[in-house]
């Protein structure tokens, strides 16, 4: 317990200190708990989410950083590796291959680099990793564009 | 007079022995294996014989053997290679603990293999200097005494090392892979980081599961499956007879880890067992034996009563048994309330055949499974009462007898190898039903053949258990005379010869697939086959196994003899076999 709680407050520093270095990611810390942060991440250039800002929620275990936080996305995309309806993301690190050595900013990387990188082989959203699949990049392209259009786009007017 | 009596005991045991195992070259090897401790004597004695009468192609390894080659391994490898023990570990585990492939895979490419096993080459990575250290966990910063590094060279604290290693040997024997947490690193944290770092429980954990993989990865090792049992198996593969029978006394099949099955293959045991535990059964009975409601679906035993069906409720639906149509329907006109023409008419037409008969079909197989499940299981049951008898015998019966007879314990083995055969053949018999269950339907002269083999082994074996279970009790309890006893041996310890070649043969004779009756196949009348069935087995018994002693032992007791060649038990009078007609 208190171990997790100093590291988070390490982390929670060095966020601070570092805000402009990454200006890809705003890592925030919930103000009553410290076990609960979101993250808003911008879509990478030259991919379909391009533009957007997605919404990440983390919430971290007691066990942290032995055991990995748990993250989804609170912004709805249409990714191979997110589930379309609770945002629950397939990524190794997050799973068995979480080490202590990582941290909620270089999560947020890593899922940055999914997102560029979609591994339409162990889906959690099985029509858009069959479109890419069956080699319909373009019709996954759109439907990913379109999903960042409405849902992680600014409204206009 | 004491000496007189040791001189005759040791005639008399070495001449029993002669008999048994005349022409069993394997008998005498192994009796002293190292490391072979006797927790009860008696026990281990009466286990040891029908150990040693399989030739040995397995070695038994207990806990303290298996550290023993672990640590002969480790330093093998670690010496030959120049490396660190704790380095020549992971190595072993990383190729299976196979030793020549290590070095085969090392040779080749050295390189190669230490990237894939995390050993880095140390001699780039600069010592710490002196001062503070940030931790990569923790991100706290500590002065070098409390801080520790993989190969690697990456900073962590103790405290999160400790953390870091418990976390992952909690999660299993995936901690004997364990890497440096940064994680592009790679650097492989051993046994040595682990005995340093951690908590005593979790070495004590970590220790076992390198224990465990030792065998669990090796090709030629496997734990005894037995509850509460520590011991593993070194079986020589390509060697035989998968049977291996452990310190404990189970045995158990090497290759498939179900309990010892000869005469019946792996996979047929394997069919057996799944079509035991399988839901299949069930739903055949619930087919054959069941229709469903017409209206809700659920299944509807019928076990008495008219065709007037109401289902349960909440669905009260009310039908007719015979056509399943609705009740309301049915009246005078239908042929009245306990008849249904519609049923009859249809049935005429065939419209009720298709259903009627899979379902006929299933009750048939149905009927014949539960036939040899039954007598599967008898024999299982009867084998585990067995077992306790034999127990039961070693540990009181026997000092009893002892007493009474005046004989030493150890001229008393006969009759815990009389149990000890019966245990076997109760075990045999019970795999004959799997055997028999899936034996071709249409091979009728070997199915004819097989039930003859196994009735007469049930036969012999019950005049066994008989000899071994009520006539004991009267030299136990009752007042039978020395000469009486001595009559008891000669006629148990025949017996349980007999029983015994019957059996082996019998075993062999299966494992072959009863290749001899084909030969006969022809010859299925009824009238003739008891005949046929018994010169064709004596032809197997006198072909394969003339071997344990067969030529020498002739059992003549109060009730008759028994055959040389078939084993039949013959009354007294009868100068040849009624069965094989060999004269006596």
């Amino acid at each position: 317990m208190q171990a997790s709680r100093a590291r988070l407050f390490k982390e929670y520093k060095e966020v601070q200190r570092e805000k402009v270095a990454d200006p890809d990611i705003q890592l925030v810390c919930d103000d009553s708990n410290i076990f609960k942060w979101t993250a808003l991440i911008k879509g990478p250039s030259e991919t379909p989410y391009e533009g957007g800002v997605f919404q990440l929620a983390f919430s971290v275990p007691e066990q942290y950083p032995l055991q990995p936080p748990q993250v989804r996305f609170l912004t709805k995309i249409f990714h191979p590796n997110v589930h379309f309806k609770t945002g629950e993301i397939c990524l190794d690190i997050l799973k068995n291959a979480w080490s202590p050595a990582w941290t909620l900013q270089s999560v947020c990387r890593a899922i940055i680099a999914l997102m560029a990188h979609p591994e339409p082989d162990s889906p959690l959203n099985c029509d858009s990793g069959n479109l890419l699949r069956s080699g319909d990049v373009r019709g996954f392209q759109s439907m990913a564009k379109m999903y960042t259009r409405l849902a992680a786009m600014p409204k206009k007017g | 007079m004491d000496s007189e009596d040791d001189m005759h005991d040791a005639n008399d045991v070495d001449s029993y022995e002669e008999d048994y195992y005349s022409g069993d070259a394997m008998y005498s090897d192994d009796d002293d294996d190292a490391g072979y401790e006797f927790l009860d004597n008696a026990s281990d004695d009466s286990d040891d014989v029908s150990v040693s009468r399989q030739q040995k192609n397995y070695t038994i390894l207990k806990e303290d053997d298996i550290r023993q080659r672990q640590e002969d391994d480790i330093t093998r490898i670690s010496s030959v290679l120049s490396i660190s023990r704790d380095s020549a570990c992971m190595l072993l585990r990383r190729f299976n603990w196979n030793v020549s492939n290590v070095h085969e895979a090392w040779f080749a490419n050295e390189d190669a293999v230490r990237k894939a096993v995390g050993m880095l080459d140390t001699t780039n990575i600069k010592p710490p200097k002196a001062g503070e250290l940030p931790c990569g966990i923790c991100f706290e910063s500590y002065t070098l005494d409390s801080v520790s590094t993989a190969a690697c060279g990456h900073p962590f604290c103790n405290t999160c090392w400790a953390a870091y290693i418990s976390t992952s040997i909690n999660d299993g024997p995936g901690c004997l892979t364990l890497r440096c947490p940064i994680p592009s690193c790679g650097a492989a944290v051993g046994v040595d980081m682990v005995n340093m770092l951690t908590s005593d429980e979790d070495k004590k954990k970590y220790r076992r599961y390198l224990l465990r993989s030792y065998i669990e990865d090796n090709r030629k090792t496997k734990w005894c499956p037995a509850p509460g049992c520590d011991c593993a198996i070194e079986f020589d593969l390509g060697s035989g007879s998968y049977d291996v029978t452990c310190y404990c006394s189970y045995s158990f099949c090497w290759n498939c880890t179900e309990e010892a099955h000869r005469p019946v293959d792996c996979e047929t045991v394997s069919k057996w067992i799944m079509k035991n535990s399988a839901e299949s059964e069930n739903m055949n009975w619930i087919l054959a034996n069941s229709k469903p409601c017409p209206k809700c679906k659920r299944p509807i035993e019928k076990n008495q009563g008219c065709m007037h069906m109401t289902c349960n409720p909440p669905c009260k639906y009310e039908f007719c048994w015979l056509c399943l149509g609705q009740w309301s329907d049915h009246g005078e006109r239908t042929g009245g309330f306990y008849a249904c023409n519609r049923y009859e008419s249809a049935k005429q037409e065939g419209a009720y055949d298709e259903s009627e008969r899979r379902r006929e079909m299933a009750k048939n197989s149905l009927e014949r499974y539960t036939h040899y499940y039954e007598r599967w299981a008898t024999n299982q049951s009867s084998r585990q009462k067995a077992l306790a008898d034999l127990l039961q015998m070693q540990t009181v019966h026997l000092a009893k007898l002892s007493e009474r007879q005046c004989q030493p314990e150890t001229q008393l083995k006969f009759i815990l190898e009389a149990w000890l055969q019966i245990v076997e053949c109760r075990r045999v018999l019970k795999w004959t039903y799997a055997y028999g269950y899936y034996l071709p339907e249409q091979e009728v002269a070997k199915r004819q053949f097989f039930e003859y083999l196994q009735g007469e082994a049930e036969a012999g074996l019950e005049r066994l258990h008989q000899c071994a279970e009520k006539e004991l009790h009267t030299h136990i309890d009752g007042n039978a005379s020395q000469e009486e006893f001595n009559n008891f041996r000669t006629k148990l310890a025949g017996l349980t010869t007999v029983t015994r070649n019957y059996f082996e043969n019998l075993v062999r004779a299966l494992e072959n697939g009863l290749s001899d009756v084909d030969s006969h196949g022809a010859s299925s009348k009824t009238s003739t086959s008891k005949h046929a069935a018994g010169t064709s087995k004596s032809k197997s018994g006198k072909g394969k196994g003339p071997t344990k002693g067969g030529g020498s032992t002739r059992t003549d007791d109060l009730t008759g003899w028994s055959c040389d060649q078939c084993t039949y038990m013959n009354p007294k009078n009868a100068t040849s076999c009624q069965i094989c007609h060999t004269s006596r």
